[in-house]
């Protein structure tokens, strides 16, 4: 059952554009994607090895649950000194996440193991556009596998651990050169890396005082997704150009940072749960984008863009509510503080604060089946950074004008417990 | 009955969600202010005219910064903007300079049409002949030759157009009025009459005239004959600058070739602007002489790669001797002396490897000669400020923003720009005219003096959108 879930999942694209703040992906369950995206301080399903798995010992069912998103992004993007509007090309990604529990029906404990993309972005921009020079397109994937244990101390306090694998990552970067052949056209380098595996872990607490309300606490670590051995490739270099660019393989590392969580749930009646949670995710960890190159690239063998990423709250808030025995209704919004400093935005994460809605609905078929829909209308705010912020920062390597993106992000999971 | 509906109205709840989705951002408003874009007119010399690399044809014509900037007004108002194109038959104008690759010593190949050159490229081992064949230009030339001896060019048929700029004129050669007093050796009467037969010395001059005009018209008197509502000029720069490339060497044959005094300037300039503003009614802005210090033409050669160069030859040569100014006598040359990019030639022909064979004055520079040169520079800036306040059009500060320039780059776009000849994008192959990336990056600082005096908003362009050099 499980290895034929992974497979069937294997053949859909990877990650997604990213769902919360920076480059992280925050659609690990389909419940709590309904919910505003809360979790840490809830007992919903299996994905409480993401959320918290100190949560998990206190997860009634076990089962396999298996549940996948596609991330609709629309942007619109006018440089300072531009023309025409620019729109994104392709950009929709499907990320995903598996979870296995297992455990005694009454027993203390729960094991599992789960899969999911905690990071990714995949963005194409329009051919021509003003920032060319700075990124064509990124494809960054990351999947994580995590055996998880969890343990409830007494029938109130539970606690949990997982064992986070960076099983698969892998960055695909595309820019201009601003370099043009007897022709015109620009030249243009492609960064192609896959990370090296590491490791990381993903902690929680689990405390539920009474029927009515649950306090959770949860901390995944960060792990530094290195790329030893990238490819570069160079295209329609002029013989002239040539020889400042040399390259064909690249160093270079990509913080995925801590996130830190405390979730609160209460439940007024059988019927109704709420949710609210407070993420703190560590982005300062992402200071520079640094390359190291094994030969020439214009001349130089690294490079360093500035990000300066500062540490970043999100706040959630959500509700489920049981209709009838088979249907349950849930809503939630969000709030995202950009890690991203003003002036600092790239076009790889054209990052903003972000307010999100969401819808999500789960029906039961029978004692052991049930199917979870969910849909998140992301909203970043408007933003503009102006060739001046750029110059006084020091960020000139990107493009100064205002970005607006919208993401829709319908997704479905589905459950079989037993 | 519950997931029937369920099942019904998710996609659709879905679909209605990324119909909406695809946000928009308005244009930015584009508005003309206090200014009148209707009808545009641009005077000045080679860089108002879009000549680069060391020649004048259409390509260069259409992407002249009065061109661009004559697209952008369009936005705010502006009307119809006409450049003064060769002939599609005749396209490659006066010819002009290609790039052919590098040496293995990492000098770039320039060869004008016609010439040849035999060195070792680079990646190479054994010299190879490069020719630059003159039959692969479609050239504007007639066959006959003015009284000054340049060829003739074909003149542009049809009304006066609106881009006036013309290669090699300054402020002394535009007004036939402008001398009254001598300039070093060439007489007041001298100068206004070379001024008012200007179109007989100056074939770019000449293609724009009437052919009954060329012994008689000044260009005061020609650009006097529209009537913008809006108008840029900017001259003044040969006023310095056919001194500063000639290495500061005065050429009898031609009255222009001093640094013109600030008498005479001063009532030419006074006498264009009280032409383009008809009497300071008619709005325009001006723009002032860069550097000469921030130009490649005078700094891409250096002292120490002109030793290195002459080192690969004979490792005992340690000085690289010049003839300055009025001396008789050869010196050795500082990292004070300008090598002017000319002087390329010379020295890979052994000028300079000796006393007795020293590099002759005018491929220098020297320390004074520079002082003198942005002295004068300054002074006609002075001047140029004080008559734009007089007849209250802008002023672009060109001087201030190459300085800017020369010193840090200029990053457009997430590309990094700079003064540095051949890398730099914005300089052209003969190290004095811009690319016409450098063209759209100098039309950007007109429009911000124009927005700024105007309290206009046409919006700027994106100079990556122009070719930089285009290498081999």
């Amino acid at each position: 059952m499980n290895s034929k879930l992974l497979l069937l999942v294997g053949g859909v694209l990877l990650t997604g554009t990213a769902s919360a703040g920076g480059y992280q992906v925050t659609l690990a369950g389909q419940k709590n994607n309904g919910m505003g995206g809360v979790g840490v301080g809830l007992s919903l399903d299996q994905a409480a090895m993401f959320y918290n798995p100190g949560a998990l010992a206190m997860v009634r069912d076990r089962g396999v649950q298996v549940g996948v998103s596609a991330t609709l992004a629309r942007q619109a993007f006018r440089a300072e000194n531009g023309s025409v509007q620019r729109e994104l090309q392709n950009n929709t990604t499907t990320p995903f996440s598996l979870y296995a529990g297992f455990g005694p029906t009454e027993g203390k404990f729960r094991a599992g193991i789960a899969v999911y993309t905690p990071f990714g972005n995949k963005l194409q921009y329009a051919d021509g556009w003003e920032g060319r020079f700075a990124l064509t397109q990124i494809d960054l994937k990351s999947i994580y596998v995590q055996p998880t244990f969890s343990y409830a101390i007494t029938d109130k306090l539970s606690v949990g651990a997982g064992l986070m694998v960076l099983a698969l990552g892998s960055v695909n970067l595309q820019r201009d050169i601003p370099a043009q052949n007897a022709s015109g056209q620009f030249a243009s380098i492609e960064l192609d890396g896959d990370a090296k595996r590491k490791l990381g872990y993903n902690v929680g607490v689990f405390f539920k005082p009474s029927d009515k309300l649950s306090i959770g606490v949860s901390h995944r670590s960060k792990i530094d997704a290195v790329v030893e051995d990238g490819d570069v490739k160079f295209s329609g270099l002029s013989a002239t150009a040539t020889p400042n660019f040399q390259a064909t393989k690249f160093q270079a590392t990509l913080p995925l940072p801590a996130t830190t969580s405390i979730g609160i749930g209460v439940m007024p009646n059988e019927k109704l749960t709420l949710g609210l949670d407070v993420n703190f995710v560590e982005w300062s960890a992402y200071r520079n984008l640094d390359f190291v190159f094994d030969a020439p690239v214009n001349g130089q063998l690294t490079s360093s863009s500035k990000r300066s990423y500062k540490d970043a709250l999100t706040f959630r808030v959500g509700g489920q509510y049981q209709l009838t025995s088979g249907l349950t209704v849930r809503a939630g919004a969000a709030y995202d503080d950009s890690p991203v400093r003003d002036g600092y935005v790239t076009p790889e994460t054209p990052d903003a604060d972000r307010i999100t809605g969401t819808l999500g609905a789960s029906y039961k078929f029978g004692d052991h089946f049930s199917v979870d829909l969910s849909t998140q209308f992301i909203n970043l705010k408007e933003r503009t950074e102006t060739q001046a912020d750029l110059i006084s920062n020091g960020t000139t390597d990107r493009v100064a004008g205002t970005y607006k993106t919208r993401v829709v992000v319908p997704g479905v999971g589905l459950n079989y417990t037993f | 009955m519950n997931t029937f509906s369920l099942k019904k109205t998710w996609p659709a709840v879905a679909l209605l969600g990324l119909a909406a989705c695809q946000p928009e951002l308005d244009a930015p408003r584009a508005d003309k202010g206090s200014a009148d874009f209707s009808s545009y007119v641009a005077v000045g010399n080679s860089l108002t005219a879009g000549f680069q690399s060391g020649g004048l044809a259409s390509y260069g014509i259409e992407t002249s910064y009065p061109a661009i900037l004559a697209q952008q007004f369009a936005k705010a108002g502006g009307g119809n903007f006409v450049s003064p194109l060769f002939t599609d038959a005749q396209k490659d104008g006066s010819g002009y300079l290609k790039f052919f690759g590098l040496t293995n010593t990492a000098s770039p190949i320039i060869l004008s049409p016609g010439q040849s050159t035999t060195v070792i490229p680079a990646g190479e081992t054994a010299p190879r002949t490069f020719t630059n064949n003159a039959a692969d230009y479609k050239l504007a030339y007639t066959g006959n030759r003015l009284p000054s001896g340049l060829q003739e060019l074909a003149a542009f048929t049809g009304s006066q157009p609106d881009n006036l700029g013309v290669p090699g004129i300054s402020v002394l050669s535009a007004d036939a009025t402008a001398a009254s007093v001598t300039n070093v050796v060439f007489p007041s009467i001298i100068l206004n009459a070379a001024a008012r037969g200007y179109g007989s010395i100056n074939n770019y001059y000449q293609r724009l005239l009437p052919a009954a005009d060329r012994g008689t018209k000044d260009y005061v008197t020609f650009i006097g004959q529209k009537n913008p509502t809006f108008f840029t000029c900017w001259m003044g720069n040969n006023d310095v600058l056919t001194y500063a490339t000639n290495g500061a060497v005065i050429d009898a044959a031609n009255p222009f070739s001093a640094m013109t005094d600030t008498t005479n300037f001063g009532r030419g300039y006074r006498n264009i602007l009280r032409t383009m503003t008809k009497d300071g009614t008619i709005k325009g802005v001006v723009a002032n002489i860069p550097s000469v210090t921030n130009v490649p033409y005078f700094t891409t050669v250096r002292l120490a790669d002109v030793l290195a160069n002459f080192q690969r030859i004979n490792p005992a040569i340690t000085t690289v001797y010049i003839r300055e100014g009025s001396s008789t006598t050869a010196r050795a040359a500082t990292a004070n002396d300008l090598f002017l990019l000319t002087a390329q030639t010379q020295l890979g022909a052994g000028a300079g490897t000796s006393p007795t064979n020293p590099l002759p004055s005018q491929y220098v520079l020297d320390p004074t000669e520079v002082a003198a040169i942005q002295a004068r520079t300054t002074q006609l800036n002075n001047i140029i400020a004080k008559t734009a306040r007089q007849y209250k059009v802008g002023l672009v500060d060109m001087n201030a923003f190459f300085n800017t320039v020369a010193l840090g780059g200029i990053a457009i776009n997430a590309t990094a720009n700079s003064t540095a000849f051949v890398r730099g994008n914005l300089f052209s192959l003969d190290g004095i005219h811009l690319t016409s990336r450098g063209y759209a990056v100098v039309a950007n600082e007109f429009i911000k003096a124009v927005n700024s005096t105007y309290n206009a908003s046409v919006p700027q362009v994106n100079p990556n959108e122009y070719n930089a050099l285009l290498l081999p």
